[in-house]
């Protein structure tokens, strides 16, 4: 039942199955550790607040920040709360909210199976109720007035907001004060009803483990509950801006000792499906890597010229329906820092050719650091990114990277890039 | 396996399959010197940026994806009343690598590059480059002012400056002081690097699948001379006051930040130090605390709000953000939740909740190089080292009444305040 994939190389090996209720089960042994992570996710997130809920037929649209309010209000039982059934046996619990994804997560060095079975039954037992959820409130104010405080997440979201101006995407992923004092028990069980089925869920467990006992544990556990049979999700398209529509630059003032500048970058190509589009995504961030990161000519050219400093970084991000760059950085010269990112990347195709020699070592360095990355069961778990590339896991990517060619590199980087429209996100003191 | 390489240098070996790396740090520790800690930190930024060999931050960024993306950096850090420049250095291990073709492995690629940097810096002339000293006195400049961007960051350095006002070695930052930062050159750096080289105790410790002699092997590559063996103890101790320092700033905040500070004068090698560990877990260490359930759960007034321990200069610290107006409200919900630990009145469970959160957290740091690296330090400091199941016994052995007369020698000494005033009041 359990489908099994070796990796002789790298000592590893992986486990994976459908269970019949739809549950996509990954487990990964670690030999020598001591820790076992386990991180269940929907791939429900802060974007999808207009659907068709489960068993209706008309559309509904929920407040803003539905998604992560949900996810707060799982761990709250009509008598308990699941932090403390995880801290009976010391395991750290948390849990996340994305774009187009709720996470939530233990790590454990003991008790393996009655953490499975809390982390199981609290995602699978929902429990809201009027205090509970105006409780949540306050709590959740408090959470988006820290970021209001942050100007790294203020720059962040400031680039976003620029690049999907009519999509879901431009909302902070935890509403507003104002969104989210309109939610109720009923908008989450709407939502959780319509998501948290099992066929729109993963489990993946990597660590201290024995894959057989594990995979026995989780289907005991699934085998004493009754789910509905499994239906399609079905979201309402969001309204979809135009490159027109992303304006080209946006200042604002802040609190803070220096600019900071988001230059953002959005794909209005379409993503490859399934695994092509890991391989586009790790020729797009080669690219980057190419044209920008610190063992190239351009960073030591506006390093020197005090344009970028220690703090300029980049990252391209692939997510369901949409992909963007960023570059950012604190300057003292705003204007330079824009100017000379955005004519690197108009002069792209010739800059990469230029710097072609270096395609293998930046390629040796995603080789190295992804290798790297096994060390670590939160990246393995963290890495596996369910059905937006069909499935794929760390060992695909690294399968990817290694028969990647620069040939790859620039047919992605042309699609990327031609259909691509910038903005800049100024944030001045 | 733990070597005595030369008088006040030492070499600590992790043997291990478990990881797919190999991982090297090497910490430079000296005495805290307020007068010292900005020059080390220059000095640190330097040495991070070029060597001789590879003389711009480009030649040695490149040298690290030669050696297929190895992580390399210099931080600094304080740790009660010592300084540290800590090196690491992080090295795949080929044998996970389909193409790997050279004939040095990348373990003594990664230590040949730790001592290129450590023992052949960029000096043309005999002294730092100017141009790159220049220009990361600057960075530091820059770095240092940002930091206070971070109003979380900005609200525990007014707070730390209230408590140890005129005790500018635990008040100032590990990156140091601007207006020392302002009057440093190239020379005065040049100064400090001999002075490490010469005087620090050097802890180097590697964590992989390498053998002692191939460790031994490379380490005797670094002209590292025999040195004084440092005496002090490592530990920071202070007066309290008898009143409670009170401040507050006005800032463009949307959120308030509180920020409580305690002295907690239990160290490291106190009988009472693991009983001080679990007071602070209950207390505000962790989502079990009585902070979390009641200042965040019950009472719904913060989004986080926990607390700190430090051992090595006797500090327990509690931080939250929350509305101005409600500050009262919530320095007296602390306040009782300390009280009703100093009268013991912690709840059986709670105790050994956080008991087994600790073991797991402790058993989980097995699965870290960086922590199993950087926990060494902690040995060196402080001479405790104790095998896991003494530390279990230990910790299981933390009774209530434990934790009571370690919350009894609990007082409070500042509260600050970061508050955006009546415009947060909405």
């Amino acid at each position: 039942m359990l489908n099994k994939e070796s990796y002789d190389r790298l000592g590893e090996s992986i486990y994976q199955t459908t269970l019949a209720n739809g549950l996509r089960v990954i487990l990964m042994p670690k030999a020598g550790f001591h820790k076992t992570f386990a991180i269940m996710t929907t791939d429900y997130g802060a974007v999808d607040n207009a659907f068709v809920p489960r068993d209706q037929t008309e559309p509904v649209r929920l407040p803003d920040g539905i998604a992560h309010f949900l996810e707060h209000k799982m761990f709250e039982k009509e008598d308990h709360d699941a932090f403390d059934l995880f801290g009976q046996y010391g395991a750290s619990a948390n849990a996340f909210t994305s774009f187009t994804q709720t996470s939530y997560l233990f790590a454990t060095t003991s008790h393996l199976k009655e953490n499975l079975d809390i982390l199981l039954d609290f995602v699978q037992q929902p429990y809201f109720t009027a205090a509970t959820v105006n409780k949540e409130k306050g709590i959740i104010g408090q959470e988006i007035k820290m970021y209001d405080d942050d100007p790294g997440w203020q720059s962040y979201f400031g680039m976003i907001g620029n690049l999907y101006p009519k999509e879901p995407l431009h909302i902070d992923i935890a509403g507003t004060v104002d969104s989210i004092a309109k939610i109720t028990a009923d908008d989450l069980y709407t939502a959780y009803n319509t998501f948290y089925h099992p066929s729109n869920m993963s489990l993946v467990v990597v660590g201290q483990l024995d894959p057989e006992e594990t995979l026995r544990w989780i289907s005991d556990n699934q085998d004493h509950k009754t789910f509905g049979p499994a239906s399609p999700i079905r979201r309402v398209p969001s309204a979809q801006s135009t490159p027109a529509d992303i304006p080209a630059t946006q200042t604002r003032h802040l609190a803070v000792t220096r600019p900071r500048v988001n230059l953002g970058l959005r794909g209005f190509d379409t993503v490859p499906a399934g695994r092509a589009g890991l391989q586009y995504s790790a020729a797009i961030s080669l690219m980057f890597d190419l044209l920008f990161n610190d063992s190239g000519d351009n960073y030591l050219r506006l390093y020197d010229a005090n344009i970028i400093d220690d703090s300029f970084g980049y990252d391209f991000q692939v997510q369901r329906g949409a992909h963007f760059a960023q570059l950012t950085g604190d300057t003292d010269q705003p204007e330079q820092f824009a100017q000379e990112l955005t004519a690197i990347l108009r002069d792209a195709p010739a800059q990469l050719e230029a710097a072609k020699p270096q395609f293998v070592l930046v390629k040796q360095e995603a080789i190295g650091r992804l290798v790297g990355a096994m060390n670590s069961v939160e990246a393995i778990a963290n890495q596996y990114d369910g059905p937006l590339f069909s499935g794929a896991t760390i060992f695909d990517e690294l399968a990817i990277l290694e028969d990647l060619t620069f040939t790859d590199l620039q047919e992605a980087s042309e699609a990327f890039l031609s259909a691509s429209q910038q903005t800049i996100h100024t944030i001045l003191p | 396996m733990h070597f005595r390489i030369k008088n006040g240098v030492t070499l600590d070996l992790l043997p291990t399959k478990q990881f797919k790396t190999v991982g090297i740090k090497v910490d430079f520790v000296a005495p805290l010197q307020a007068t010292a800690i900005t020059g080390r930190a220059l000095l640190a930024q330097v040495l991070e940026t070029s060597t001789e060999q590879y003389p711009t931050q480009t030649a040695l960024a490149r040298e690290l994806s030669r050696l297929y993306g190895a992580t390399f950096g210099i931080s600094v850090l304080k740790l009660g009343t010592k300084h540290v420049i800590r090196l690491t250095c992080s090295v795949v291990d080929e044998q996970y690598l389909a193409n790997y073709a050279d004939d040095a492995p990348l373990f003594e690629r990664g230590m040949d590059l730790l001592k290129q940097v450590l023992f052949a810096p960029l000096l043309p002339g005999g002294n730092f480059d100017p141009a790159t000293f220049t220009q990361q006195r600057q960075n530091l400049y820059t770095a240092i002012k940002s930091l206070d961007d971070d109003k979380q960051y900005l609200a525990n350095r007014r707070l730390q400056e209230l408590l140890f006002t005129g005790q500018p070695t635990q008040a100032m930052n590990a990156l140091g002081d601007l207006h020392v930062l302002s009057g440093l050159s190239a020379t005065d750096i040049l100064g400090t690097y001999h002075d490490m080289l010469a005087n620090d105790a050097v802890h180097v410790a590697v964590i992989g699948d390498v053998t002692a002699e191939r460790v031994q092997s490379a380490l005797a590559q670094w002209p590292l001379a025999d040195r004084t063996e440092p005496t002090s103890d490592p530990y920071y101790h202070w007066d309290a006051r008898k009143q409670v320092q009170v401040g507050d700033d006005l800032a463009p905040v949307v959120q308030a930040k509180l920020n409580l500070g305690y002295q907690l004068p239990v160290y490291r090698n106190d009988s009472d130090f693991m009983a001080a560990v679990v007071f602070n877990a209950a207390f505000g260490g962790s989502p079990l605390s009585l902070l979390f359930t009641n200042v965040r759960e019950k009472a719904s007034l913060a989004y986080y709000a926990s607390s700190g321990y430090n051992p090595f200069n006797g500090t327990l610290t509690v931080q939250a953000g929350i509305q101005a107006e409600n500050q009262q409200r919530v320095e007296t919900i602390i306040g009782d939740q300390l009280a009703a630990m100093q009268r013991g009145e912690l709840p059986a469970t709670l105790l050994d909740e956080v008991k087994a959160s600790l073991l797991n957290a402790r058993l989980s740091a097995l699965d870290s190089p960086q922590r199993r690296l950087t926990g060494l330090l902690n040995v060196h400091l402080t001479h405790l080292s104790e095998p896991l199941a003494t530390w279990q016994e230990k910790l299981m052995a933390i009774t209530a009444d434990d934790v009571a007369r370690v919350a009894k020698r609990v007082t409070l000494q500042a509260t600050y305040c970061l508050h955006g005033g009546d415009q947060s009041a909405e």
